[in-house]
């Protein structure tokens, strides 16, 4: 077993917590008796779905959901058109330098991009600092939220999502699921090894209410997101 | 309006009274998250149920919370993790100093966390000559104003835009602009420079996950992001009350605290951090250390009633609902903690010879237990607190709070009369007859009216609000009346 740093001051603690639990026993015992309050049990899962899984599909929620936190949705049938929604979102920012993750999807849409620019794959924390716009893709995604999930473990794309002034995210239309609890489910599928060692959920730009309450986009992370569905020749 | 006592509760709450830009921002407050948290709450199907599971997953963990820690403890370690304990805040300020004088590190951003605050971390490192940066805007704010927070989710709301402005412009050297885009951007430029040199990011905690020994943060800005990917070394500061048992509990309190909170269905960025990096090339810290502290928790558990205090989730819900936070705001509860939350939470951790006023910071009208996502019931830990300030003074070990004798002969005569249903009645249809002359558009007193001029004792009330009067007839005539009827 890895120990603590301060060992013995862990086991004064954990003794401390027990001491006191201890001390609590008798006055549990008559708040139980008196106010039916079971502290003891987990209760079964409440239902936490709304029916919307039925009737609103996984694409369209998401779009909703994310265009509601002030992100933007676009909805493609391949890749050659994701390229296309691409170029025009570089152009209207006018990007210049622009992040890759190591996705292979991200590499095959940006290599349909036929303009000079000046991609940086795997850039340093130095060069993100320079660059206008980072391009990663998603592990998953929720739609009840419009949430994008990044895991570490699966893609290099910690910082390109988050210090370029705008992140463009290409995902799978299969990758989007209708709860969290379904991705919360997925991330630790295979148990403690098989979860990423930094997982990061997405809805939307950067935002702060701090000064009098007034909404301000793209504080410290992006200002603005792009996330572009990809349905592919399987999903059309 | 800073660095208050909790001691003199009753002189800061009439000072911040006087105080109208204050009122003003904290009825902007109230009625903003207010709404918010009304419309999000309609967007989950079962309200209820999601609180009572949440309530019942932190009874359970801290039942257990010897075992529940040391999973954690043992899973983060196992991950990569480094693992320190903190009996106290000394202890705690002590581990991080160490820390960072260790690594020479002098390069140092800190993200908003209320535990960092509780062990007033910032004074014990500048004491060491450490300078740590707030990043969060609202912290930041403070630290360049040299304050403290006064709410636990936007800590500058006591803070005009032209304050702000005035203060960006003094102390950055920028124009005077009344714009927030305009602050908010020039908050991005300074500290973005900040995050690219710094060699330490110093964390909270909002839930430590058992099972795998995950910590999960929860933010809106990306100031945390930046904080625990960029610098080599990560320090994240959690009480032992964050535990939660599994990954997929994180499902109930997700859905509960951003909506609580601040209205939002999710929080911009939630964190999930499972010890350090595997490979060399992998992004984020080389270190990524995590401090266990109690700090007065422990003591806690020891009672069902106080130990509900350890299921708080810090979304602010309670002060935003509030009337008498509404009113004085964070300032004058004199501790990190305010409102219905830190009425109760910052007596037990600094005990009640300090604090005995707080507990009387409210009038037990229920609104922060009908608005915490966790089921903590305030106005019952705050009785449980009157009482032992009340055998505190007894037994001379606390301060008695003490009421002018004039008020005191009024509650006396008020609880007299109400456990005696005759004598109640008698004097209802007394009070009936005087309020007569007191009166106009239906109401007892008219702001600034005659009555608060008159009569002393019952102007203090009406000085500052209507009362309402007493009913034609009460409802226990118009019951008798029915009766005879039928």
């Amino acid at each position: 077993m890895i120990k603590s740093a301060n060992e013995d001051v862990r086991g004064e603690m954990l003794a401390s917590i027990r001491r006191e639990l201890a001390a609590s026993k008798p006055h549990d015992i008559i708040r139980n008796q008196h106010a039916g309050h079971q502290t003891t049990r987990i209760q079964p899962a409440v239902s936490t779905t709304d029916g919307d899984e039925a009737t609103i599909p996984v694409i369209e929620r998401f779009a909703e959901a994310l265009t509601a936190v002030a992100g933007h949705c676009a909805v493609v049938a391949d890749e050659v058109q994701a390229a296309e929604v691409l170029r025009h979102i570089i152009e209207r920012t006018k990007a210049v330098r622009i992040a890759l993750s190591d996705s292979i999807l991200v590499q095959r849409v940006v290599e349909k991009l036929d303009r000079n620019l000046e991609l940086l794959a795997n850039p340093s924390a130095a060069e993100l600092f320079d660059c206008d716009i980072g391009i990663t893709s998603a592990q998953w995604a929720v739609a009840e939220t419009g949430t994008l999930v990044l895991e570490s473990e699966r893609e290099r794309h910690r910082l390109v999502s988050l210090v370029p002034a705008v992140h463009i995210a290409l995902i799978e239309a299969t990758s989007i699921r209708h709860t969290l609890e379904e991705v919360l489910e997925g991330i630790n599928e295979s148990g403690r090894e098989g979860l990423s060692r930094t997982v990061t959920f997405i809805t939307g730009p950067s935002r702060t209410s701090d000064i009098e309450l007034t909404l301000a986009i793209g504080v410290h992370g992006p200002a603005e997101l792009y996330v572009i569905i990809v349905e592919g020749p399987d999903n059309g | 309006m800073n660095h208050l006592s909790a001691e003199t509760f009753d002189q800061n709450a009439r000072e911040a009274l006087l105080d109208p830009q204050l009122r003003g921002a904290l009825r902007n407050l109230a009625s903003v998250f207010g709404e918010r948290r009304k419309v999000a709450v309609t967007t989950v199907p079962d309200w209820e149920g999601l609180r009572e599971r949440a309530r019942v997953i932190k009874d359970e963990t801290l039942a257990h919370l010897d075992q529940y820690l040391e999973t954690f403890a043992d899973n983060a370690a196992q991950a990569g993790a480094q693992i320190h304990w903190a009996r106290d805040a000394a202890e705690a300020c002590g581990i991080v100093s160490e820390l960072l004088r260790e690594r020479n590190a002098t390069r140092v951003v800190k993200s908003k966390s209320m535990a960092t605050e509780e062990i007033h971390l910032n004074e014990a490192l500048e004491a060491a000559g450490l300078f740590p940066v707030e990043t969060d805007l609202g912290e930041w704010i403070i630290q360049l104003a040299h304050e403290t927070p006064s709410h636990i989710v936007v800590p500058a709301i006591h803070k005009s835009k032209r304050q702000i402005a005035e203060l960006f412009a003094e102390k950055l050297g920028i124009e005077l602009s009344d714009d927030v885009a305009v602050l908010t951007s020039a908050a991005r430029r300074i500290l973005r420079q900040r995050f690219a040199e710094a060699e330490v990011g110093i964390s909270g905690v909002n839930f430590g996950v058992a099972e795998t020994g995950t910590i999960l943060i929860l933010e809106n800005e990306g100031n945390v992001r930046l904080t625990t990917s960029l610098p080599k070394v990560h320090i994240a500061v959690m009480g032992i009350e964050k535990i939660i048992p599994r990954l997929i509990d994180l499902d109930v309190f997700l859905k509960l605290l951003p909506r609580s909170g601040t209205g939002q269905r999710l929080t911009a960025y939630q964190s999930l951090i499972t010890g350090t990096k595997r490979r060399s090339d992998e992004e984020g810290p080389e270190e990524v250390h995590i401090i266990l502290m109690d700090n007065g928790r422990s003591r806690m558990l020891a009672h069902p009633i106080t130990r509900q205090s350890l299921a708080c989730i810090r979304c602010g819900a309670c002060l935003n609902a509030c009337p008498v936070y509404q009113q004085v705001g964070g300032h004058a509860y004199g501790s990190v903690y305010p409102g219905p939350i830190g009425a109760v939470i910052t007596p037990q951790l600094i005990g009640l010879s300090k604090t005995a006023q707080l507990p009387y910071a409210s009038s037990l009208c229920g609104a922060c237990r009908e608005v915490c996502p966790v089921k903590i019931d305030i106005p019952e830990l705050l009785l449980h607190l009157r009482a032992e300030v009340v055998e505190g003074a007894a037994s001379g070990t606390v301060e008695p709070v003490t009421r002018k004798p004039l008020e005191r002969l009024i509650f006396r005569s008020y609880a007299f009369a109400w456990s005696r249903p005759r004598l109640y009645e008698w004097g209802g249809r007394v009070m009936r007859v005087l309020q007569r002359p007191a009166m106009r558009d239906g109401r007892i007193g008219k702001v600034g009216g005659f009555l608060s001029a008159l009569v002393p004792p019952l102007g203090a009330w009406t000085a500052w609000r209507d009362a309402r009067p007493l009913a034609h007839r009460s409802f226990r005539e118009q019951w008798r009346d029915q009766q005879k009827d039928h």
